[in-house]
């Protein structure tokens, strides 16, 4: 079982010379940098779509990348989305291209990489020698409870990858008993019990659960809550995306714990990474990808 | 300039000694956190409850009650109002809550005739001390207000500005909290944001720099502001984190407290006077602290 970001990476480095990310408009030096970083450790070859020049100006043609022409953002994207459709590329990562534009490509109906589920943005967080993911802090703003299910199952499907067969999940809110006025507290109950009726396989769904509740042992005793989520939570699902966002940010800013992203949804993982990641975050983020894609049953 | 936990229990111990009303003392763990209060010179307990079991517990812990003044009364929502009267009557500066339900508390608070009523909403504020973050930082409303609309999120901005007044803070710098930065018709936490924020700037929300929406990486860090091209007097200089509800509020208190393992004082606020509502869960070193920042909150 893989319990820190370095166990991620050293599981990527041992499947990672075959892994090939598509980086769509990939003439971005911060983007070059992390993939070479990423490639020098073994972890993963890259294909930089993008203008051939600007690609080698920003020393993007560094020996084992490669390189594939583009003129136009969507081309790019195109081009990218099809080298995963034809499994040329494992997972998939935006550079310097509109997010909306870059999205566009991966949900396109007939060439786009989405299943039935949606797009999902997930959070890994290292603490306490235990990997967790928060989610969805990123994507969704409000999601109904079909799209609470899709957003379990997009993490569930990560989780077993990283060696947890039955990943557990805990629906958050503020309070751990179920509350009319609190349309997160009723959604944890409907999504617990739909787990109980197998109808969200592969993990077991507990909530509503405060956070310490999820988190902490002692604070669920304190509470006498009898769960099997309780203090062990491997998925924290969040009520909505400020709820997630905050959350995230905390654990990054407050709790400085060692964090990774990544947008599951899709056929492959798809990589975003921000300009304000260290660069071990960003390299997290590809070994979580990395990882991710073993099943390739994202 | 108060930065730290330790600060604001030295604050508490300035001036005259706040007296600390307890509502149905006949509770171990509250008598031990008031114990700690009254042994650091924050505060001059008066319980209110079952005389008798107050002194059963207190001897059983080792607690030396005979200097404090104890109300003997045995029923719970008596004991509750008793302890609101003494601090309605001016003979105590802040109420604590024992082994009542919060229920009978709070209503026994909010009575109409005897109780802390005043014009604004009750809000919950905690303040952390953070090893990652240069001051302390209010964040409010983890645990009172569910949905809070937008008269309410101004009564909560409100009482948090008077806490970080009372900490030396002249003119807090209150942070909107958004999960972006940008107003989004789809996302009403942005809405109420910009709207709090111009309204500050039309001095109708005083004492305070209010801007928003701001994600909270960009409340709290300058670098990450500046990333996203924000201009903002706010950004990177938080005092006060308004969060969106309840929901949003939970999970950033309980992820300080459990992840970032800061340290931490929590009171209610907006009514007449300062209120402890410590839990079972919360560690000693809280309860003493969110005493003292009641102390610290009590205006001559």
């Amino acid at each position: 079982m893989l319990n820190t970001f370095d166990d991620l990476i050293k599981q990527a480095q041992q499947m990672g010379a075959k892994n090939k990310v598509a980086v769509v408009m990939g003439a971005d030096s911060e983007v070059i940098e992390a993939c070479r970083e990423a490639y020098e450790k073994n972890m993963v070859i890259p294909i930089f779509i993008d203008n051939v020049e600007k690609i080698k100006e920003l020393g993007g043609d560094f020996e084992g990348a490669e390189i594939i022409e583009a003129s136009s953002e969507v081309e790019a994207a195109k081009i990218g989305v099809e080298l995963v459709t034809k499994n040329q590329a494992q997972m998939l990562m935006k550079g310097k291209i509109k997010t909306s534009t870059f999205l566009k490509a991966v949900v396109n109906k007939e060439t786009g990489i989405t299943g039935k589920n949606i797009l999902s943005h997930i959070l890994m967080f290292e603490s306490d020698n235990k990997l967790r993911m928060v989610t969805d802090g990123g994507m969704i703003i409000n999601p109904d409870l079909n799209q609470k299910i899709s957003i379990i199952e997009n993490a569930v499907s990560i989780f077993r990858n990283v060696g947890v067969e039955k990943p557990k999940v805990a629906v958050i809110g503020a309070v751990e008993t179920v509350n009319p006025d609190m349309s997160a507290t009723c959604d944890a109950a409907l999504l617990s019990k739909s787990n109980d009726r197998h109808q969200i396989k592969n993990c077991i769904i507990d909530g509503p659960l405060a956070l310490d509740n999820a988190v902490s042992e002692e604070a669920a005793k304190h509470k006498g809550i009898v769960s099997p989520v309780a203090g062990n939570a491997d998925i924290l699902l969040v009520p909505d995306i400020e709820a997630g966002n905050i959350l995230g940010k905390s654990i990054i800013y407050f709790a400085k714990c060692e964090c990774g992203g990544i947008i599951a949804g899709a056929k492959a993982p798809v990589i975003m990474l921000s300009r304000a990641d260290t660069s071990k975050t960003k390299l997290n983020s590809i070994a979580l990808a990395i990882v991710a894609s073993k099943r390739g049953d994202i | 300039m108060i930065k730290s936990m330790d600060d604001v229990k030295r604050k508490a111990c300035t001036g005259r000694k706040r007296i600390l009303s307890v509502a149905v003392a006949q509770d171990a763990e509250v008598l031990l956190a008031v114990n700690d209060a009254a042994k650091n010179n924050i505060v001059e307990p008066l319980l209110v409850g079952d005389k008798e079991k107050i002194e059963e517990i207190a001897k059983k812990h080792n607690i030396d009650v005979s200097s404090w003044e104890i109300q003997d009364v045995k029923v719970d929502a008596e004991a509750a109002l008793q302890a609101v009267k003494n601090v309605s009557s001016g003979k105590a500066d802040m109420i604590m809550k024992g082994l009542v339900s919060t229920g009978t508390f709070l209503k026994a608070v909010l009575n109409k005739e005897f109780g802390l009523r005043t014009g604004s909403l009750l809000s919950h504020v905690a303040v952390i001390e953070s090893e990652n973050y240069h001051k302390l930082l209010a964040v409010t409303d983890a645990a009172m207000n569910i949905a809070p609309d937008l008269a309410a999120k101004m009564d909560i901005v409100k009482n948090s500005v008077k806490v970080m007044r009372a900490l030396g803070v002249e003119l807090p710098k209150v942070a909107c909290i958004g999960a972006v930065e940008t107003v989004n018709p789809d996302m009403p936490a942005t809405i109420d944001a910009a709207i709090l924020s111009k309204m500050n700037e039309r001095k109708q929300i005083t004492d305070c720099v209010v801007d928003g929406p701001l994600a909270l990486d960009n409340a709290v860090s300058e670098e990450a502001a500046k990333h996203k091209g924000i201009v903002s007097p706010v950004a990177g200089q938080a005092d006060i984190l308004l969060l969106p509800d309840i929901e949003a509020g939970n999970v950033l208190y309980k992820a300080l407290v459990f992840i970032a393992k800061v340290k931490l004082a929590a009171i209610i606020v907006g009514a007449k006077a300062p209120i402890v509502l410590t839990s079972r869960a919360d560690s000693d070193e809280t309860k003493l602290n969110s005493i003292a920042l009641a102390a610290a909150c009590v205006i001559e």
